[in-house]
């Protein structure tokens, strides 16, 4: 169905409906770019065996006994969102790639906000993220690790959410670190350290002192509290697993990825106009 | 005519910079003229384009499209204008047929399809019709790297009139074409300024592109030399240094006339 409703007199849309078929573009060249790219695809298939095989099967192993729930089940939630959240950030990485192929240019000189290329651009990424949660659900089946139907829906149904937060932060990151190698760096390593951090794959619960603090200046804490308060809920686990109340959370969420996704924004579009 | 481009003491110093870039420049350009702005490397002319198409902000001044401020109504500007950039802005792994859809649907001229063969006809009809006319109707769906460099710019001028934009900005458009590659791509653009009234902005170094300008400004260390139409500027070195039996080309008056002015500098 063509969306082109309402147009001007030139006959080009207008308003809302040219943002979002801006954005429904820019999301195509994502996921254009994500087939054209075999690469890009095996990598996402292979980091799950190393994240949750080799990383998440050894801690499941050696060192989940005595937690008082399923550690393999609270590792599989938690690397479904870490997959999303570090694929999303990481293909935020385009903006950059975009910029040395003077392809920015092209988007920044296009009559639409800012927002819509952001926006447009982390939803393009997220899709490879999502590619990449199947290949995390494919290495789980092999190590026995079982969600059921509502549950994997439930997660899916937030990972647009997550997605979006994650882009926010890694946009924040982009317009903070002037340096494009040093934002680059900063969209690889800090994903990693929020894993650790926002109790992906290790439980918090017990944190103290500054990783206690760091974690909760993690926005993936909270994407993941409240991925876990759905797939829990109603269950024995949910005080073992889950840290805060699910509405503070999406608030808090909603909150973190607005404000973040304003100020992001604001700094790349300045960092690029006032040279 | 109405002036569609009013720029009035334009200043641009970037950051950390000792002096300007642009250095309170006026001129206006008036709708459907051909007008080229020339200048040696370095004189300011691809700053003072950034900033007309509001992807670089200035340090001071005023600048108007079709009666739109660059800074507050940037969006309104962006509507108007199309531009080749010096540097290609292709995306290098799309086809030559998926970088004009990006960009036609980015604008919103059409909706949004995943496929050429589901964009409404007019788009098709019109992507190919260009297409042959510039001659690269058989690239059109092959990747951006199997292109070569006239092809690309080609591509990049349909992708830049595909809007119908009221003032097309080409910076540097033909450097690194062959001779052939040029005529073709400024066959191209006359038609369009005669079939829809398009008005020109250009830089170049190949001054010869610019001898049927309308009008000429010289830019030299940030600041305008001259504003004036190619005769003008040629007849003001008419007799200087030595009388000529005739006229001489705008590439003559030009370099003459930077030799002046940087000898009156000095």
């Amino acid at each position: 169905m063509d969306i082109a409703v309402k147009r001007n007199m030139t006959g080009r849309m207008t308003g809302f409906v040219r943002e979002l078929n801006a954005v429904l573009t820019i999301v195509a060249r994502g996921i254009t770019l994500t087939f054209k790219s075999p690469a890009s695809l095996i990598m996402s298939l292979v980091m799950p065996v190393v994240m949750m095989y080799m990383i998440g099967g050894n801690l499941q192993q050696n060192m989940a006994g005595g937690l008082g729930f399923d550690f393999g089940q609270y590792m599989l939630v938690g690397m479904l969102v870490n997959m999303l959240f570090t694929m999303t950030s990481q293909g935020l990485s385009s903006l950059v790639e975009d910029r040395e192929t003077d392809f920015t240019q092209e988007m920044l000189i296009a009559p639409v906000s800012r927002y819509s290329i952001v926006i447009g651009t982390i939803l393009g990424s997220a899709f490879l993220a999502i590619f990449s949660c199947v290949g995390t659900l494919i290495v789980s089946l092999f190590m026995g690790i079982r969600m059921d139907a509502g549950q994997l829906l439930a997660v899916l149904g937030l990972s647009p959410l997550m997605c979006l937060a994650a882009g926010a932060f890694g946009m924040l990151l982009l317009g903070a670190v002037k340096n494009r190698k040093a934002a680059n760096m900063a969209i690889m390593i800090i994903p990693m350290a929020q894993m650790f951090l926002s109790g992906a794959i290790i439980p918090i619960t017990n944190s103290s002192g500054v990783l206690l603090v760091l974690s909760r200046l993690m926005p993936m804490t909270y994407c993941l509290d409240l991925v876990r308060a759905v797939v829990y809920a109603g269950t024995p686990e949910y005080g073992a697993v889950v840290l805060f109340n699910p509405a503070v959370t999406l608030a808090a969420i909603i909150g973190l990825t607005a404000v973040f996704l304003a100020v992001g924004t604001f700094l790349v579009a300045r960092s690029e106009k006032n040279r | 005519m109405n002036a569609i481009l009013e720029v009035r003491e334009l200043v641009k110093r970037y950051n950390k910079a000792r002096s300007n870039a642009v250095d309170g420049v006026s001129f206006s350009v008036s709708e459907g003229e051909f007008f080229a702005f020339l200048g040696p490397n370095g004189a300011g002319k691809t700053t003072t384009i950034s900033i007309l198409t509001t992807t670089l902000a200035p340090t001071s001044g005023e600048v108007k499209i079709a009666g739109c401020d660059v800074i507050r109504q940037a969006k309104e500007v962006r509507d108007k204008v199309g531009i080749i950039f010096q540097q290609p802005s292709l995306d290098p792994q799309l086809s030559a047929e998926e970088n004009i859809r990006f960009h036609a649907c980015l604008y919103g001229v059409y909706g949004y399809r995943p496929t050429f063969r589901m964009m409404p006809k007019a788009y098709r009809e019109r992507v190919m019709e260009l297409a042959e006319l510039v001659g690269i109707a058989d690239a059109m769906f092959k990747p951006i790297k199997k292109l070569s460099g006239g092809m690309q710019r080609k591509l990049e001028i349909i992708r830049s009139l595909i809007h119908t934009p009221k003032i097309l900005f080409l910076d540097e458009p033909t450097t690194g074409l062959d001779a052939v590659s040029r005529r073709g791509l400024w066959e191209y653009i006359n038609q369009s300024r005669r079939e829809n009234g398009t008005t020109v902005f250009l830089t170049t170094h190949y001054i010869d592109e610019a001898e049927s300008v309308d009008k000429v400004c010289i830019i030299n260390h940030g600041k305008l030399a001259a504003c004036c139409s190619p005769g003008e500027l040629k007849r003001t070195l008419e007799y200087d240094p030595a009388p000529k039996v005739c006229l001489p080309t705008l590439e003559q008056a030009y370099i003459e006339y930077l030799s002046k002015t940087e000898r009156g500098a000095a």
